[in-house]
């Protein structure tokens, strides 16, 4: 009953705005704060695991976003300008060509991830306030490089068209790219979820959050799996890049600072270490964005704060959080 | 108090009093003022006393944030908000309300104060009780909060355009007040002479609480929180007194920021760009030192003066190169490289890397207490 009363809550959550809104407005807004809440979820979760295997908080997590959404920028740019794949009127085409901007994207954050884990947050394991500074430092040497080699103003992302435009479902519209992004998110979620539960590695990670040192003692190196879930969180983070970059059709070099702000809520919310907390988390907040942007347009950030706060001050470990 | 009795804090305490004028320290901060009171007497331009007026105000910041990070060891990322809050309940109390007068003036401090120790004590209750490591996360997450208010309220902050407040009496711009030793007493001397005292009695509060008992349990619990909550000390209240004293001292250095430009927007008082050189200057200047802020104010100041210059030299050079001009544009990659640096191989800064060699060369006779021990060093795990 208790693990289920955060869920029951969020459900209530859910349908609270119905009562101010007419149904296809709901849909449509519900669509969208999914679609932004599976996004935020793909960087959150990588924060969290990181977090909770390896006690670092991150902040250079959204620097590696940036990344991954200027390599998938121009990986986009490049097939589209040689052959036209996000203009053609092609599924497979535009398919390839997003999958082809993520593959590219996360391949190159699972390099940055190795090196920054190496580099810059292995000499300072333990020590969390060495850990945020030297990692925000590392924010802003990899942001600046972003403005260096891309240019620091915003670019248009070319959108595949199979992604554009919307589905008009019994009267609703329903736009195509979020939809896409749920899914993914979805499948995202799912993997992790198996990868934790089903497999010998999850399974060490997993007693890694719960115990580090015991699972030294039992003779794994849990160095290297730090390194590794250091890569695959900052690849997620990379994914979310490259979703995000073509949700909102644009990059900026800032984008991640911003969205490293978000995760930071949802991971609060849901508690660190916990990557179900996390998506739940990023549900509420995107969520909650979308409709209250809707009906309150100005106090759409707040809203987010509130629900950080009351959620703080009801369980002080987040939703999920482990209370250690 | 018969001197057989005493215990050992106090003889502690006897040593450095007997030490206290005997080291170079006090005589170079005492060197650091007369300096900065002589600028405008001195050099009558008017960019070098912007910049040594603005190295006074960022000093103290840096000190302000150095009593939260240093001495208490919570990394807080909102220390820049409450400085934007000094400055905006100053410029907002003197440029809406009519002619401005000195009663707004203060009143305008006194609305920033009273602001950020309410939001302070709250942030604080929310994360401290929790886990120190919260503390950093919501603080950005409110910081950010802030900055997209101050933007968005455009009624009340002017938005982008922010405000540019008028300020009274001597303050004021039209203020002449005849020559004084051959220099004309401008409304721009006044303020200098006004702000460089704030700074200074800032600095004195400063070193009074740190060496405070208050500011020596904050210490204990920097350095080992476990050991101190187990002596009894209920250490989140302490956590929350340290950065709420913090927050409260850099709202006085907003609104003396907002009197020296007279004019407060957000991304110049609010941004994430105040708070990344605060870091900057505390990591250099040294963590956990106080004075340190001082060395890390003039250098980084002083650079960004410098550095425009520095870039139309470097564009004539590279004229050809897109690629070499982009390297000369973006210097704040530079100061990121050496903020790691720092941070990797003097952790201490220059004051603490400093004061580490002068201890080695020349061990106390004296049984002096071990030197505060680096707020850096051993964390113990959750």
């Amino acid at each position: 009953m208790r693990r289920a009363a955060p869920i029951l809550a969020t459900a209530a959550l859910f349908l609270l705005p119905l009562a101010f809104m007419d149904a296809r407005t709901y849909v449509t807004l519900t669509v969208a704060g999914l679609a932004m809440g599976m996004l935020i979820f793909l960087v959150a979760a990588g924060l969290t695991l990181i977090f909770g295997l390896m006690d670092v908080l991150n902040f250079a997590h959204g620097a590696v976003f940036s990344w991954g959404a200027y390599v998938g920028f121009s990986v986009a740019l490049l097939l589209n300008q040689r052959w036209g794949w996000a203009a053609a009127p092609s599924v497979p085409l535009n398919v390839l060509l997003l999958a082809a901007s993520i593959l590219a994207a996360m391949v190159v954050a699972v390099g940055l991830g190795i090196l920054l884990e190496r580099v810059i947050v292995r000499p300072v394991y333990g020590r969390h306030m060495f850990q945020i500074l030297i990692t925000l430092g590392a924010t802003i040497v990899i942001e600046e490089l972003i403005r260096m080699i891309w240019g620091p103003n915003d670019q248009v992302m070319p959108v595949p068209l199979t992604f554009q435009g919307s589905w008009d479902v019994a009267d609703v519209i329903v736009l195509r790219f979020p939809v896409v992004a749920i899914v993914l998110g979805v499948l995202v979620y799912l993997g992790i979820t198996l990868l934790l539960t089903r497999t010998r590695v999850g399974l060490i990670v997993r007693a890694g959050v719960e115990n580090g040192e015991m699972i030294q003692v039992l003779g794994h190196n849990i160095y290297r799996y730090f390194t590794r879930v250091f890569a695959a969180g900052s690849a997620l983070a990379a994914l979310g890049g490259v979703m995000w970059a073509m949700f909102s059709q644009s990059v900026r070099p800032a984008m991640g600072g911003e969205q490293l702000i978000f995760a930071f809520i949802v991971v609060i919310i849901g508690g660190l270490g916990s990557v179900t907390g996390s998506l739940l988390g990023a549900l509420i907040v995107g969520l909650s964005y979308n409709y209250v942007a809707f009906l309150v347009p100005k106090a759409a950030i707040g809203i987010n704060m509130a629900i950080m706060v009351l959620i703080l001050l009801l369980r002080p470990t987040g939703l999920f959080g482990a209370g250690k | 108090m018969s001197s057989d009795r005493l215990t050992p804090v106090q003889l502690a305490r006897q040593a450095e009093r007997g030490r206290r004028f005997r080291q170079p320290a006090p005589y170079l901060r005492l060197a650091c003022l007369v300096l900065a009171a002589l600028v405008p007497l001195v050099v009558p331009s008017f960019q070098v006393l912007d910049l040594a007026a603005k190295i006074a105000i960022f000093a103290a910041l840096v000190a302000s944030y150095d009593v939260v990070l240093g001495y208490t060891g919570i990394v807080s990322f909102g220390h820049a908000m409450f400085f934007g809050f000094g400055a905006y309940a100053v410029a907002l109390s003197l440029g809406k309300f009519g002619a401005p007068t000195y009663a707004h003036l203060a009143a305008g401090f006194l609305a920033g104060v009273a602001l950020s120790a309410t939001i302070a004590v709250l942030i604080g209750a929310f994360s401290l009780r929790v886990k120190a490591i919260f503390f950093a996360m919501i603080t950005l997450a409110f910081a950010e909060f802030a900055l997209i208010l101050a933007v968005q309220l455009t009624h009340i902050t002017g938005g982008e355009d922010g405000l540019s407040p008028k300020l009274p009496g001597i303050f004021a711009v039209s203020y002449e007040g005849g020559r004084l030793l051959g220099i004309p007493v401008t409304g721009r001397l006044v303020t200098y002479y006004f702000i460089l005292a704030i700074c200074l009695a800032l600095f004195l509060v400063m070193a009074r609480f740190i060496h405070s008992p208050l500011g020596r349990t904050l210490q204990a619990i920097r350095d080992n929180e476990l050991r101190a909550e187990a002596l009894g000390f209920r250490t989140f209240v302490f956590q929350i007194a340290s950065s709420s004293f913090g927050s409260v001292v850099a709202t006085v250095l907003g609104g003396c920021y907002v009197m020296w430009v007279r004019y407060a927007n957000p991304e110049s008082v609010l941004g994430i760009h105040v708070m990344l050189d605060l870091l900057l200057m505390v990591i250099i200047g040294g963590i956990g030192t106080l004075y340190g802020g001082i060395i890390g104010a003039t250098f980084l100041l002083t650079a960004q003066t410098l550095l425009p210059h520095l870039r139309t030299v470097a564009a004539s050079v590279f004229a050809g190169s897109m690629i070499m001009q982009r390297m000369t544009e973006r210097w704040l990659l530079y100061f990121g490289i050496l903020f790691i640096l720092m941070v990797f191989f003097f952790p201490k800064g220059v004051i603490g890397t400093v004061r580490d060699a002068l201890a080695r060369r020349a061990p106390s006779p004296v049984s002096s207490p071990p030197h505060p021990a680096s707020p850096l060093r051993g964390e113990e795990k959750r």
